[in-house]
């Protein structure tokens, strides 16, 4: 399907390129986060009456997982107030650019320019889930290192490094938002050749240059693109836009395939998998070894955590990468030299993307439709201090939907499985041809039916 | 278009596995911060059950998805919930009473029954590792 | 730039203002907020409460971890729920000085009966009826002495089946006498010569039930139950949820008399309970254990209270 470009109506570009609604609805989102991090200090410690746990990790986390990701990548992102503060600092204004900025505006080093920090950050997290989603107190502290962190960076380093490359939350969005059915690109890279001023990354009077320090001009995937529309306002010459496509559309592309973003789906899929079973399952040990942190129970689920993410899935999906290559070479012996195990592992590794999204929004359906109700004494007493300011603070605890969550379940695992095979066989094809492309796909597929399988049995079994 | 019509069989075929007859079934279930012993009850579609819950440290609930009944229990008072499992499936158990920190975590499970959507779902997976790797062609 | 100070303006508003406002807003001056927390995380905050005799004392309540519950012992104030995360109101008044004890009704864990707070109420004492001390402290019984019987029924006495012998019998059940003390009184009358052993027990549960009535059996039942059953098990046989918890040491920061916790007191056990007299049992219930981990109620419940309950626990040795 060929994209089509929304901006070509007047009343979206126009909307797109005005700093205020999207500068009005950050706003709100950084008094929410504020207020979130208030919450945790000073509200009751009970976490399914304080506003900080239902609003971020129910709604927030609903909204992010179940339909901003999926429907609109890297949205969040665009209105995420956590670099808010920093980027006032750098840019010295709160809208349009005035020319005096803050900071030292270094440029990140060069070897951190992957996602592993964003790895890392995130697998810490995981490792103290069960404490952060449950202690009000902990998660303010939390969203509090967000902010200062953000702060920090930005005074520091040049644009929106801290969302670029240590954001835990960006490492995962950024890559499931190449599955999105949005993008924002050059309409014509000719037009980008021959215009000497790059004002989309230099910036100019109307905007900023791309804090996502990508250059729109050779944008190809979602990944690193944040969807702020800076570019959309400073480019002169009105090359960007913003398109509607087909779902996973980044994918199709067969270059540029990195270890560090393989290890994030693989990071992806432990978690899921994990909490599949730790959270969601009916094992107590294993939700009380979660919880105390620094006992001997909490080493061995940390140790198996890390385990599985890091060692266990990664090793037999090589084992799978592995398996199908000797098949394809066994049955249609190369004629040239092949690209490595290396390669093939980090190509195949997209495969897991629309798997691991699917994942996470089958496991989030479970806990966000359970939870939902707790909305609305949130809404009416914030901070659990006994107010009742929209009346519904006595509204008792009642699931959601929960008779169609399971059916929802099995389709999105089931579905996500089979976008997973198009994927690995479109992979396979790139290196074969005819008959073999199937057998050299079919560990992969293999693995992800397993895996389907697992949190089938943990979610619906 | 075999492919249309396997699914469609996955989908829709009864589950030719005879039945137990149905008939009254007693379970004691205890609760515990953050678990229900047993963490799981079997019963056939159509018995009569009844769940005697078993408070054992602080007060606990039980809520069943699917069925939308609760019971709450305070140590030392066992509550009883009665129902007809007229639901097929699996269904969670949920506690229905704030008791800590993981409570919200805090599940069992209810099966009724053979988990049907489970099995057809693995069914349709397996089908659509075939739909993935001969079907569609790009 | 205008466009920048309206930016700032919203920036300040809604950032800074809505959660400060939020955090000045959270104090409610007529009400007494009191949180509570299961008792090793701190019980009740604030522990100790005062007012005036004859003023209203309002109270505001939430828990910070499970559902608790507040009642004032010797009072008649209903008990209201503590729910976690939600607060509850409450109004206590109070028409006669002294010292009172607030506790949790709802069990919170085994260390729930140690959850209690007090209330100094000052004023002019206008009531001066005597307190009257406890049977046991009158008759100075060592309430720790072991109490066997050293007869016991081989079934269960039957009050039903000891009115249908039909005797006219003048001993009646007393406070301080066991029940194996009335059996044997009854055993040495002349008018029972002619019955077994066994028939002798219905006669001693016949006088437990006439001393009794339907309605206060119930009212003991839902005393136990809220309150005993937890460990001294439903069914009274000492199994209850709590007491496998007994058996490890208790709360750290309590001093303990050198005693251990021990397990709850099967009712159920004739050799032990057919030796006890009400007097003894009321003393156990109103002392409580000395570190054996058994609370003491008596700030909490009334002499009348604790006397249902004693009634009610001979229906775990007695039918009626």
């Amino acid at each position: 399907m060929t994209p089509i470009e929304i901006t070509r109506n007047p009343i979206i570009k126009a909307t797109l390129r005005n700093r205020w609604p999207q500068f009005v609805i950050r706003v709100i989102a950084l008094a929410g986060f504020v207020l979130a991090i208030v919450a945790g200090f000073v509200g009751t410690p009970v976490g399914n009456h304080n506003f900080g746990i239902v609003f971020v990790w129910i709604v927030w986390w609903a909204l992010l997982m179940l339909i901003l990701v999926p429907l609109a990548g890297r949205s969040w992102c665009a209105v995420c107030p956590i670099p808010m503060p920093g980027e006032w600092l750098q840019n010295g204004a709160l809208l349009k650019p005035r020319g005096k900025g803050f900071g030292l505006n270094r440029k990140w080093p060069k070897r951190f320019r992957n996602i592993w920090m964003q790895n890392i950050a995130f697998t810490l997290l995981a490792l103290f889930s069960a404490v952060v989603l449950t202690q009000p107190s902990v998660t303010g502290v939390v969203l509090l290192l967000f902010l200062i962190i953000a702060l920090v960076t930005s005074l520091i380093f040049e644009r929106r490094a801290f969302c670029r490359y240590l954001c835990p939350v960006g490492g995962f969005i950024g890559l499931y938002s190449q599955v999105a059915p949005v993008e924002v690109r050059v309409k014509d890279p000719a037009v980008c050749a021959v215009h000497s001023e790059k004002s989309c990354y230099t910036g100019s009077q109307d905007g900023y240059g791309c804090p996502w320090l990508v250059y729109p001009g050779t944008l190809t995937k979602n990944i690193n693109c944040g969807l702020c529309m800076e570019c959309l306002r400073t480019c002169t010459q009105d090359n960007v836009a913003l398109n509607l496509r087909s779902f996973g559309a980044d994918l199709k592309q067969s270059s540029g395939h990195k270890l560090d973003e393989a290890f994030k789906a693989f990071i992806m899929l432990g978690a899921a998998l994990t909490y599949s079973a730790v959270m969601l399952g009916p094992w107590g040990e294993l939700k009380s070894a979660a919880y105390s942190i620094g006992t001997a129970e909490w080493l061995v689920y940390a140790v198996t955590l890390l385990g599985l993410i890091y060692v266990i899935l990664p090793g037999a999906f090589l084992i799978a990468v592995g398996v199908g290559r000797t098949l394809a070479r066994v049955l249609n012996p190369p004629q040239g030299s092949r690209e490595s195990l290396k390669k093939s592992f980090a190509a195949f590794a997209t495969a897991l993307i629309p798997l691991g999204l699917m994942a996470w929004i089958a496991f989030s359906l479970s806990f966000v439709f359970a939870s939902l109700s707790y909305v609305w004494p949130v809404l009416s007493d914030p901070l659990g201090a006994g107010w009742n300011l929209f009346g519904t603070a006595g509204v008792a605890w009642q699931p959601y939907l929960m008779s169609i969550v399971p059916f929802l379940q099995a389709g999105v695992l089931i579905g996500g499985l089979g976008w997973a095979c198009v994927v690995a066989r479109r992979i396979a094809a790139e290196q074969q041809t005819g008959r073999v492309v199937t057998w050299e796909a079919l560990p992969v597929m293999g693995f992800c039916f397993v895996v389907t399988a697992g949190l089938l049995g943990l979610l619906i079994g | 278009m075999v492919i249309g019509l396997l699914a469609v069989a996955i989908v829709f075929v009864p589950n030719p596995i005879a039945l137990a007859a149905s008939g009254d079934r007693h379970f004691r279930i205890e609760a515990s911060s953050y678990q229900y012993t047993p963490e799981a009850i079997q019963v056939s579609p159509g018995d009569h059950v009844t769940i005697d819950l078993v408070a054992t440290d602080v007060v606990h609930g039980l809520y069943i998805d699917g069925y939308d009944l609760s019971v709450t229990a305070d140590p030392g008072q066992t509550a009883t919930l009665s129902f007809i499992a007229d639901r097929s499936g699996s269904f969670r158990l949920r506690c229905s009473v704030t008791c800590g920190a993981m409570h919200p975590f805090m599940i069992g499970k209810l099966n009724v029954g053979s988990n049907d959507l489970l099995w057809r779902a693995i069914g349709l997976s397996a089908l659509a590792v075939v739909v993935g790797v001969w079907v569609i062609r790009k | 730039m205008k466009a920048e100070r309206l930016a700032l303006l919203l920036v300040v508003v809604l950032t800074i203002g809505v959660p400060l406002a939020a955090v000045v807003a959270r104090s409610n001056p007529d009400a007494i907020a009191v949180r509570a927390q299961m008792a090793d995380d701190g019980g009740w905050t604030p522990g100790d409460l005062a007012v005036a005799m004859g003023q209203p004392l309002h109270l505001r309540l939430t828990s910070d971890d499970v559902v608790h519950s507040f009642a004032v012992g010797h009072s008649a104030i209903p008990a209201v729920d503590v729910l976690p995360g939600q607060w509850t109101t409450t109004t206590l008044m109070f028409d006669q000085p002294g010292k009172y004890t607030f506790y949790c009704t709802r069990w919170c864990g085994p260390n729930h009966w140690r959850m209690r707070g007090t209330i100094e109420v000052t004023g002019d004492v206008t009531n001066t009826t005597p307190i009257i001390p406890p049977l046991y402290v009158t008759l100075n019984l060592d309430l720790d002495a072991p109490h066997p019987s050293e007869v016991v029924p081989s079934e269960r006495p039957s009050a039903t089946r000891g009115a249908a012998l039909g005797l006219k019998i003048d001993r009646a059940w007393e406070a301080a006498e066991s029940p194996a003390q009335l059996w044997q009184q009854l055993r040495s009358d002349a008018s029972t010569k002619n019955l077994s052993d066994d028939q002798v027990w219905d006669l001693v549960a016949l006088a437990w039930r006439s001393n009794t009535t339907p309605e206060r059996l119930a009212e003991g039942q839902q005393l136990y139950a809220q309150n005993c059953a937890a460990c001294h098990g439903e069914t009274g046989k000492g199994d209850g949820v709590i007491a496998p918890t007994l058996q490890k040491t208790p709360m750290s920061g309590m001093s303990m008399s050198g005693h251990e916790t021990v397990a709850p007191i099967a009712f159920t056990d004739a050799k032990s309970m057919l030796g006890a007299s009400d007097a003894i049992l009321e003393g156990k219930i109103v002392r409580g254990g000395m570190g054996t981990g058994m609370p003491y109620w008596g700030p909490i419940f009334t002499a009348e209270q604790i006397q249902v309950v004693v009634e009610y626990l001979w229906t775990f040795q007695f039918d009626r």
